[in-house]
């Protein structure tokens, strides 16, 4: 505020000051007007200068402040000079008593309207003094609220909060303002800023106590705190300048610990996630701290207390996480339950059972991880009624059943349920509205009974406990009996806590069933569960049909047997006592009564064959109907037995409609292997019907049944069809069994006998012969399906058939036979036999013919080359021997020679000689390695032998090594030996030498060539194996052709080894045999038992062999 | 074993009888039942850790022996000490478990009630100290030696714990007191066996 004169002088001087530099236009003149802005500023320093010289004459700088906005505060400086006890007067321009005197620089002034006032202040009794004049106007006014003050600051230390009370003063200020309370939270001695938080009110004309509470991170244990508080009055109706209040005088809470170590906070219920503190009050060092199992850097508050901060904290354990701090002589600690808060209640449902008692159930939720004292409470707060229950928790119960009891209020439907959850942590809360008569749930009948009101119906009762008065109920009964069952639903008028009564009809009479009841109401909400079955059987009733009858002429045709099926028991309507039988004709009529139950069964005596028969059965209510049928059996020439296979279970027959079948038709069956007459069962299908599926119980796979399909004419029965069948068709359990009824060499002739109906257990459709080359035991004919190449098939179809000839046989083979009989249902077992077949007598004779005729025909050319060649023969070997006496030289007088006996010199007399040398030594006789190379040369000269009477080699190409030590006698007696050696020849091309043993085994074997002529050997050398031997080996030796010859037998070792192997048997140019003269020297020779070969083993040697 | 328990618990029956061979088969009987619940005891404790999580039952966990009231720990010079006086002590001592067990029941009842074998243990060996000391006590009359008048009540106040973890380090020290006294129990008594250590 300021003088008017100098407000008007200062104005002018800060509009020049303020004013805007020139534009652009005026750069030319820039010189001058530095120049004149210089002069400016001196001028402004002057004029200040003698403003406040003149300012200092008299009162100045006036100021105004208010607080509450109805008074302002005005005070000034006293002009220089002016004593304390200055009096002065200020006056207010256009209000009446407007001038006050005061002995103070300062005055209260009702706060004055918007716009500009004129006041005066002047200092009285100085004549020397001015007035001042001040223009005033609210907004050059300051609203400085007062200082607020704390009424009280609490705190709540388990929940670390503190508590602020503090007054607005609300009722000084002339209208509603709106307040903005800041307020300063400090901790620690050292008064560190922990918050500072803006609070809002609103000044209404009163004073008004506010309350401000701050829950601390740190718990208030651990460190003193301090609060301060200031505000700032904003109110729009005042247009001078709005500044904070000073801050209020401090306010102290701290907590006075004891001697003992504490950790804070205790069982403190959090969050999962969230943040805490925890600080240890002690007058110890404390060591360290952890949360569990982790340790944690501690914060230093003021003295030796600690502090650790956990963040994002997890679920807790039932019995919590634990914290502990260590000081050097004791451990401290506190528990912390870290959980969530309860879920809403989930599935909340209210039902009534008895229109009593509500149950609301639910489902909690997602667990909160908090047990015990922490766990989540429920209370069901109904809010029509206001009445609230509250849940009882069972705590050792892992698997709680959440659910709550409520009474029904009298006359109430709808309820309206809020079932709150709520924890340490926090609340939920869910919602249901029902209309308690459409959600009832009723409990299960008791006391259910039975009780008969005639054959065909009962009354139930039962009870069921409730107040459903006012409502209607619907009730299931399940009637149930043998293989049916059936739900019948009552609606009942409710009654209080009553027995319900209900008659169920249409019963079946004489039959036994279950009954049992559930309930609900008729606006359906859900079935009670059902009440205790009861077992009941409904009285009898008389029969309601007469049984089916069959009837039967005995074989003899004098007595006719009926049959009767005993009545079902939905038709029996009780316990059948007896039967009566009567049979009728014009003339007469025979009865038979009291024909006990059991049996169904009678024969009757009857002259003539028209009869009706008529069966009742009678129960102890009454009598059944009269069943009847007539005797008569109408013939049928025109028969033929057909056959069938059953379906599934049953038989199916059918047939074409008859129009003179008047009643019906009836199928009966029987065991075909049973005598007639037989029965087993029949079936009656109507007169209209044209199939009928039998089927049977006692139908058995396999089994042959005979079925008679009769037509119902007027006066009797008329056979129509005769089929047999099978309800499955099997394989024969049997084999056919089949003889041999003829062999040749190269044929079998095979006979077999049908099997028996019994068992073939189906139709016979054909027969499977197999065969194959085998002797018993040796036979391959394992798998017969398998289709192996080998065997041989032959199938019969031909059912007429019962006999087979196989051709084509081997002679003296030995062959496996298998017959089996086949029907649909598959193949029957096997029977097999072995047959050789005979010897092949054609081929034995061929086998004897040719190697004589060979031998003829070789004898006559050799007859005939002798005969042609016999001068040649005869040169060489019996030269003529020229006569002696025909030579001149030698010729004496024949007197002297005829006459003179004892000249004989030339005389040809016989002569012994006295010795004979040998001139030929044992050195001559070629090795045998000489002979290798020379022996194909010396195969030729077949007569050498001949030729060479002694000590001469004989080399041979067929046997294999063969060393006989031939003792010759002649040579013998000169002291010298001679060997005789057979090489193989293929030995000779194969120079690798077999072992000893093997060459003795060779040699024993017989392999091989051996002399065709054998030796005649002293009897006293001769042993009975070397006379067997002698028999199988010595003679001819055919040799043509002789790849194709086997030399052993096919079970000789040298045949199982190899056939390629067959030793190379004389020679095309040595057909003769050759004679050994020097027998074998002792029992080890090589006997020539393998060797020796059959014509029969010649014909049998075929490849598949 | 609850035969036996059963009458252990009426041991004031047999307190007249003092022939020697009665006397040897009181010894024995209550040794023995010592020896079981030294093992029940032994039992008790590992559950106890088991449920009061990290780091009571972390191995090595040993927390500074604190005073409980109404019962102190087996002092050292307890084997010095002649064996009615010994056994006076462990009567003493039996006499003041059960109600300490009783209360850490019910603290575990409150932060562990999800553990029924914990609580049922807790409960035996309540009812097992008890039949345990007054078969001591049964001993103690036999020998001549009976208890020293009627001991006071452990006050209430000195069962309730300030806070879960204090609850949680009581049990656990009543726990592992009930263990110490039942084996020094079993010791002492073994020591009055015929046959066993002198």
């Amino acid at each position: 505020m300021e003088k008017t004169d100098c407000t008007a002088l200062t104005m002018d001087v800060y509009s020049r000051w303020r004013r805007p530099p020139q534009p652009v236009g005026c750069r030319r003149m820039r010189t001058s007007s530095s120049f004149q802005w210089l002069l400016l500023s001196f001028t402004l320093l002057y004029l200040m200068h003698q403003v406040n010289s003149q300012k200092k004459g008299t009162p100045h700088d006036l100021k105004c402040t208010t607080n509450n906005l109805k008074v302002w505060d005005c005070s000034w400086k006293p002009p220089s000079g002016a004593g304390h006890d200055a009096v002065y007067e200020v006056c207010i321009k256009n209000r009446s008593r407007s001038c006050n005197q005061l002995e103070e620089t300062n005055t209260k002034i009702l706060a004055l309207s918007p716009g500009d006032h004129e006041i005066t202040v002047r200092r009285l009794h100085d004549p020397r003094s001015s007035m001042s004049k001040f223009i005033l106007n609210e907004k050059n006014i300051s609203l400085i609220p007062d200082t607020p003050e704390i009424l009280n600051l609490s705190a709540d230390f388990p929940t670390s909060t503190l508590h602020l009370k503090w007054n607005d003063k609300g009722s000084r200020f002339p209208h509603h303002s709106n307040v903005i309370w800041e307020i300063k939270i400090l901790r620690k001695k050292s008064m560190e800023l922990v918050k500072l938080v803006t609070h809002n009110t609103t000044l209404n004309g009163e004073d008004t106590v506010h309350h401000w509470s701050w829950t601390s991170d740190m718990p208030l244990e651990c460190a003193p705190h301090y609060v301060r508080i200031r505000c700032y009055i904003d109110d729009l109706h005042f247009s001078g300048r709005k500044e904070w209040s000073d801050w209020s005088p401090v306010k102290n809470m701290s907590w006075s610990p004891g001697s003992r170590t504490k950790v804070f906070p205790q069982d403190k219920v959090i969050l999962v996630g969230s943040n805490i503190t925890f600080c240890c009050v002690t007058q110890e060092q404390v060591v360290s701290a952890q949360i569990g199992n982790k340790m944690c850097p501690l914060i230093h508050l003021d003295g030796k207390n600690v502090a650790i901060s956990i963040h994002n904290i997890s679920a807790s354990a039932s019995s919590g996480t634990n914290v502990i701090f260590t000081t050097e002589t004791d451990i401290v600690g506190a528990v912390i339950f870290a959980g969530y808060p309860p879920d809403i209640p989930q599935n909340l449902n209210c039902e009534t059972r008895d229109l009593k008692e509500i149950i609301c159930t639910w489902d909690p939720g997602r667990s909160t991880e908090l047990v015990g004292p922490r766990s989540t409470d429920y209370s069901l707060y109904e809010s029509f009624s206001g009445k609230n229950v509250k849940f009882k928790r069972v705590e050792d119960s892992i698997n709680e059943s959440y659910q709550l009891f409520f009474h029904m209020i009298p006359d109430q439907e709808i309820y309206n349920f809020t079932l709150n959850a709520y924890n340490p942590i926090g609340r939920s809360e869910s919602t249901i509205l029902v209309n308690i008569t459409k959600k009832v749930y009723p409990r299960t009948p008791t006391s259910f009974k039975v009780k008969d009101t005639n054959s065909t119906a009962v009354t139930l009762s039962w009870h069921l406990p409730g107040n459903f008065a006012k409502i209607n109920l619907l009730c299931q009964i399940e009637i149930t009996k043998t293989n049916s069952m059936e739900e019948l639903n009552v609606t009942i008028k409710g009654v209080e806590n009553s027995v319900y009564l209900v008659t169920v009809g249409k019963l079946s009479p004489y039959t036994t069933y279950i009954f049992r009841v559930r309930c609900s109401t008729e606006t359906f909400w859900k079935w009670s569960k059902w009440s205790n079955g009861k077992q009941h059987l409904t009285t009898e009733a008389i029969p309601s049909k007469g049984p089916d009858t069959w009837r039967e002429w005995s074989s003899d045709g004098k007595n006719l047997i009926i049959y009767w099926k005993p009545l079902p028991i939905n038709e029996a309507n009780g316990k059948i006592l007896s039967y009566n039988i009567s049979c009728s004709s014009d003339e007469e009529t025979q009865s038979l009564s009291e024909i006990p139950d059991p049996q169904h069964k009678a024969e009757i005596q009857l002259s003539k064959n028209d009869y009706i028969i008529s069966v009742v059965a009678k129960n102890s209510v009454g009598l059944s109907p009269p069943s009847k049928i007539a005797s008569m059996e109408i013939p049928n020439d025109d028969l033929k037995i057909e056959q069938t296979v059953g379906i599934r279970n049953g038989i199916f027959l059918t047939w074409n409609y008859d129009p003179n079948m008047t009643c019906d038709y009836v199928i009966k069956w029987c065991n075909s292997s049973r005598s007639e007459p037989c029965l087993m069962d029949w079936k009656k299908v109507p007169s209209n019907s044209t199939e009928a599926l039998i089927e049977s119980d006692q139908f058995q796979p396999g089994v042959r049944y005979h079925f008679f399909l009769y037509g119902c004419r007027n006066q009797g029965y008329q056979l129509l069809r005769s089929i047999i069948g099978y309800i499955e068709e099997l394989a024969p359990i049997v084999a056919p069994n089949f003889t041999v009824e003829d062999t040749s060499a190269d044929s079998i002739l095979v006979k077999w006998q049908d099997i028996p109906v019994e068992e073939l257990r189906g139709f016979l459709r054909g027969y499977l012969f197999y065969f194959e080359k085998g002797e018993r035991g040796t036979s391959k004919m394992r798998d017969l399906e398998s289709g192996r190449s080998d065997i041989k098939v032959k199938n019969i179809t031909d059912l007429s058939q019962k006999t087979l000839r196989i051709a084509d046989l081997q002679g003296k083979t030995s062959y496996h036979l298998v017959l089996r009989a086949y029907t649909d249902g598959g193949v029957g077992p096997e029977k097999s036999m072995f047959v050789v077949t005979k010897e092949n007598s054609v081929g034995l004779i061929i086998a004897i013919l040719i190697p004589v005729a060979v031998a003829v025909i070789v004898g006559v050319v050799t007859s005939i080359l002798c005969y042609r060649k016999r001068e040649w023969i005869k040169e060489t070997f019996y030269p003529d021997i020229p006569n002696p006496e025909n030579c001149k030289a030698l010729q004496f007088q024949k007197s002297v020679c005829e006459g003179n006996r004892t000249l004989k010199t030339l005389e040809m007399n016989p002569c012994t000689p006295n010795s004979v040398e040998v001139l030929e030594t044992q050195s001559a006789v070629p090795k045998i390695e000489d002979t290798e190379i020379i022996s194909p040369v010396a195969e030729c000269p077949e007569e050498s032998s001949d030729a060479e009477p002694e000590n001469h080699v004989v080399v041979s190409y067929c046997p294999p090594i063969i060393e006989e030590e031939i003792t010759n006698p002649v040579v013998d007696e000169a002291g010298g030996t001679s060997q005789v050696i057979y090489i193989d020849i293929q030995s000779m091309y194969q120079p690798q030498a077999k072992p000893e043993d093997d060459q003795e085994n060779d040699s024993v074997g017989g392999a091989g060539y051996k002399p065709q002529m054998h030796l005649s050997i002293p009897p006293t050398v001769e042993d009975i194996t070397a006379e067997d031997d002698f028999d199988k080996t010595a003679g001819y030796r055919p040799q043509a052709n002789v790849n194709t010859w086997n030399l052993v037998s096919p079970d000789s070792p040298r045949s199982t080894d190899s056939n390629s192997e067959i030793v190379s048997f004389g020679s095309p140019c040595s057909i003769n045999s050759r004679q050994f003269l020097i027998p074998p020297k002792d029992e080890d020779s090589p006997k020539s038992t393998g060797g020796g070969w059959s014509f029969t083993n010649l014909f049998q040697n075929k490849p598949n062999d | 074993m609850s035969r036996r328990e059963g009458s252990l618990e009426d041991p004031q029956a047999d307190s007249s009888i003092a022939s020697l061979p009665h006397l040897e088969a009181k010894i024995r009987q209550t040794h023995s039942l010592a020896c079981l619940l030294t093992r029940y005891a032994e039992q008790l404790l590992q559950e106890y850790v088991q449920h009061q999580g990290d780091p009571f039952g972390l191995p090595g966990f040993s927390p500074p022996r604190q005073p409980v009231a109404g019962l102190s720990a087996p002092a050292p010079s307890h084997a010095g000490l002649p064996a009615p006086e010994r056994l006076r002590l462990d009567a003493a001592a039996l006499a003041a478990l059960p109600p300490l067990l009783d209360a850490v029941r019910r603290h575990q009842a409150e932060l562990n009630p999800r553990a029924p074998r914990l609580l049922r243990r807790l409960e035996d060996a309540a009812r097992q100290a008890r039949a345990l000391g007054a078969a001591v006590e049964t001993v103690l009359a036999a020998l001549g030696a009976s208890a020293r008048g009627p001991r006071p009540e452990p006050p209430a106040a000195a069962a309730a714990a300030a806070g879960a973890f204090a609850a949680k380090l009581l049990g656990f020290l009543v726990c592992g007191l009930y263990r110490e006294w039942v084996s020094r129990t079993e010791s002492d008594l073994g020591q009055l066996v015929p046959g066993g250590p002198a």
